[in-house]
């Protein structure tokens, strides 16, 4: 179900709107929504297999292009690395990252979220846009 | 499991250089040194309090994961592609 229109519903089932003020947003959020067929950037559904990094950019007057493949599945694999990583090694490295001004804990941080996080990759898509270069991050 | 790694490069005079590696028998051949390697590493992972099968079993799924990757590279008349199938 869309976000908004949970919201809409949540809203209405505490009373905060009508059922009149309820269809009424509804409506103007469907209005609002564009039809999913009609976008010309909409990506075939289905597991993404690769991640994408196409870099296009001008350096001194020449072109240059960058364009890396890298497999979610290793990805995957390369996060369980982090369980590998001896707890001695993470409390350096938190203690580095504090004292660069970054207090993060890497001991917080578990393989199941990563490959939660590597999961989920399928559906980001980065796009950078600059007069010099253009970045583009995706998975297909 | 990786097959063939293939590098290309692209050099500014024009010259193209084009390597396939097949990756099995050139395992092969250097499976004497993997395995001194192994021993060393499951040195180091004892040293570190690593725990060693669930190392080796990662490196194994990282090598197995390969195929697929690649990366192109240009700039201006230089071009490197290094693929991996």
């Amino acid at each position: 179900m869309n976000e908004q229109r949970k919201d809409i519903l949540d809203m209405l089932a505490e009373g905060k709107i009508t059922p009149d003020e309820a269809e009424r947003l509804i409506a103007a959020l469907e209005r609002d929504q564009p039809p999913m067929a009609a976008s010309s950037e909409v990506r075939p559904k289905g597991k993404a297999k690769y991640l994408y990094l196409m870099v296009d950019s001008i350096d001194n007057g020449e072109p240059g292009r960058v364009n890396a493949r890298v497999p979610l599945q290793l990805l995957r694999a390369g996060v369980q690395l982090a369980a590998l990583i001896p707890p001695q090694a993470l409390a350096q490295a938190n203690a580095e990252l504090s004292r660069s001004g970054v207090p993060f804990d890497l001991t917080q941080l578990k393989p199941e979220q990563l490959e939660a996080l590597v999961e989920h990759l399928d559906e980001v898509t980065i796009e950078v846009d600059q007069p010099e270069a253009k970045v583009r991050v995706f998975c297909e | 499991m990786p097959q063939l790694l293939t590098v290309r490069v692209q050099r500014p005079q024009g010259r193209l250089i084009r390597i396939w590696v097949p990756v099995l028998p050139v395992v092969l051949v250097l499976s004497p040194f993997l395995i001194l390697a192994a021993l060393v590493a499951a040195v180091a992972c004892l040293v570190y309090r690593v725990r060693v099968m669930r190392a080796f079993g990662t490196g194994w799924r990282l090598f197995c994961a390969l195929p697929g990757t690649r990366f192109d590279v240009h700039e201006g008349r230089t071009a490197v592609l290094v693929s991996i199938r």
